[in-house]
């Protein structure tokens, strides 16, 4: 199986406070992997390192064995990391197909006097990438919403939404931030078929954080858990759930010193 | 007649500037303040061109290779001053902008070869109604054509998110800056026709109000809209000359009631006029905004 991802031991500084402190994962293609860990463990600032948002202050970050840390997002992205935002970001006045027109935007063929002068070139590619975000909104059974606009979307809808546009810049990792949060029981447990389905029918990797253990226990093959920055314990999500140190970060130090 | 054909032409260089801005503010979301530089950019090169160049060629012809150049000299000076400014965000690039338009007309103000603060005078005068409105025209199918492709929705999605649109591989940086050249380009175009139609352009025509104004066109008509910026130059040019032709009483208070006019309008319909929308015509197939 293929790397896709390697970080080796990357450490992020703020000041005086160590907000990540070497973390080594390693993703190979087709896997499903998650970051779980207490509130402001380091999950979301190991995600800006990753897509290029923070530079590590120490480490390096390897896609499919190309070094990409200093590279700008859009670059990363391009190169096929494509990621969620833990609170929505999406292109809310726009329509949910220009959402997904947007993401596949870097891949443009045609150059900037085409689409003034409206040439066949044009016209050819757009009707390509219509045609494309009208098929990945159907996959994620958004066909009949392509005009709405994003914030008139319900809530699980736009997540579902923005994990579409990710899709769209056809990755090969994928990262996504709490995809369930703020969801609905039921609306959990459709994420959890839908991110198993993604993975097998597009052949990706996932990285995922989550707080939501039922998902993480239930869709993830290997779990990192992180807390104050220090990876504590990686494994599988039985391993995991038995780990005394995790158990310890969760619950605190008290129950596990009087055993 | 001449008055109302002069203000005729008027209002179609304030769309060609409203629209620009719109360009860079309503629709990449860059607050820019230094528009009325851009203009001056393009007016003084136009001018120049035209004055001492002295082509043995038919005027609508100058005046063509006059806009070309104003268009390119004043996206040139807009990627001077974008690469710098375009790395603030909110007020302080509108104050970085703000500063580097006073920079320019305080450039021109100290050159003595076109007038310094006496003015740019004897300009021929080969801009008319037509070719006001020719560029107009232009513009419009321009910027409807690059909203609706690519490139724009590019441009479009940094006002939404930036930080989202660059994680969705948009080169945010790059895309901004195009957004700021054409529109200061297109600053420079009107410019051009400015000159042209007065006949004399002098540095304190391209003061900050200036840039206030314009700005106050497009979202008055509503930020993001073309159309928007269309109607809210018109009104913006008419409505001080309006309320001039209301007798001697309303005429001193002109300025007073245009600007309680602007606020009542402000706080009915914050989004301007238009909002995000555009009006449309078809036309046969083929649709224009």
């Amino acid at each position: 199986m293929s790397q896709v991802l390697k970080t080796d031991a990357i450490t992020m500084q703020f000041g005086g406070l160590t907000a990540v402190d070497s973390l080594s994962l390693e993703i190979n293609q087709n896997d499903l992997i998650g970051i779980i860990g207490p509130n402001g463990a380091g999950k979301t600032t190991a995600f800006n390192m990753i897509t290029g948002h923070y530079l590590p202050t120490k480490g390096n970050v390897f896609l499919n064995n190309e070094k990409i840390n200093g590279v700008r997002p859009a670059v990363i992205t391009q190169k096929g990391i494509a990621r969620t935002f833990q609170n929505i970001r999406l292109f809310k006045d726009l329509t949910v197909l220009d959402n997904i027109r947007i993401a596949a935007h870097s891949r443009c063929e045609y150059g900037f006097f085409d689409s003034i002068f409206r040439t066949k070139k044009f016209k050819d590619y757009e009707r390509k990438i219509e045609e494309e975000a009208i098929s990945l909104l159907s996959i994620f059974k958004m066909q009949g919403y392509s005009d709405h606009l994003a914030k008139n979307l319900p809530y699980g809808m736009q997540r579902r939404l923005e994990i579409a546009r990710a899709m769209a810049t056809k990755p090969s990792l994928l990262l996504l931030d709490e995809p369930a949060a703020g969801m609905n029981p039921n609306e959990t447990i459709e994420l959890t078929k839908l991110i198993r389905w993604i993975r097998d029918e597009f052949k990706l990797a996932i990285l995922l954080i989550e707080h939501d253990m039922r998902l993480v226990m239930e869709v993830c093959e290997k779990i990192y858990v992180l807390d104050y920055g220090k990876t504590i314990a990686v494994g599988t999500p039985s391993e995991i759930q038995n780990n005394p140190k995790v158990i310890e970060a969760y619950l605190g130090s008290e129950g596990v010193e009087n055993e | 007649m001449d008055y109302f054909l002069y203000l005729t032409q008027m209002c179609g260089i304030f769309m060609i500037l409203a629209m620009g801005l719109n360009l860079i503010n309503g629709l990449c979301g860059q607050f820019s303040l230094g528009h009325a530089g851009f203009w001056a950019v393009g007016a003084y090169t136009g001018a120049a061109f035209s004055v001492f160049t002295n082509l043995p060629l038919p005027g609508f012809i100058i005046l063509l290779i006059a806009c070309l150049l104003g268009f390119i000299t004043a996206a040139i000076a807009g990627l001077i001053i974008g690469i710098p400014c375009l790395r603030l965000r909110g007020d302080y690039l509108a104050i970085a902008t703000l500063g580097f338009g006073e920079i320019i007309r305080i450039i021109f103000m100290n050159m003595d070869s076109v007038g310094g603060p006496r003015g740019f005078t004897d300009i021929p005068k080969l801009s008319n109604l037509f070719w006001v409105y020719f560029f107009v025209v232009l513009s419009i199918i321009f910027c409807a054509n690059l909203i609706r492709g690519g490139y724009g929705r590019a441009i479009i999605s940094i006002r939404e998110d930036e930080i989202a649109a660059e994680s969705m591989g948009i080169q945010t940086f790059k895309y901004k800056t195009l957004a700021f050249c054409i529109g200061a380009g297109m600053a420079g175009l009107a410019g051009v026709l400015f000159a042209h139609t007065t006949q004399f352009i002098s540095p304190n025509n391209f003061t900050f109000m200036w840039s206030v104004i314009i700005l106050l066109m497009i979202i008055l008509g509503g930020l993001g809209s073309i159309s928007g910026a269309i109607i809210g130059a018109v009104i913006l040019t008419l409505l001080p000359e309006l309320l001039r032709l209301l007798g001697p009483t309303v005429s001193e208070w002109r300025m007073v009631i245009y600007s309680v006019l602007l606020i009542l309008l402000m706080l009915a319909k914050p989004t301007g006029i238009l909002g995000k929308k555009e009006i449309t015509f078809s036309f046969g197939k083929k649709e224009k905004a």
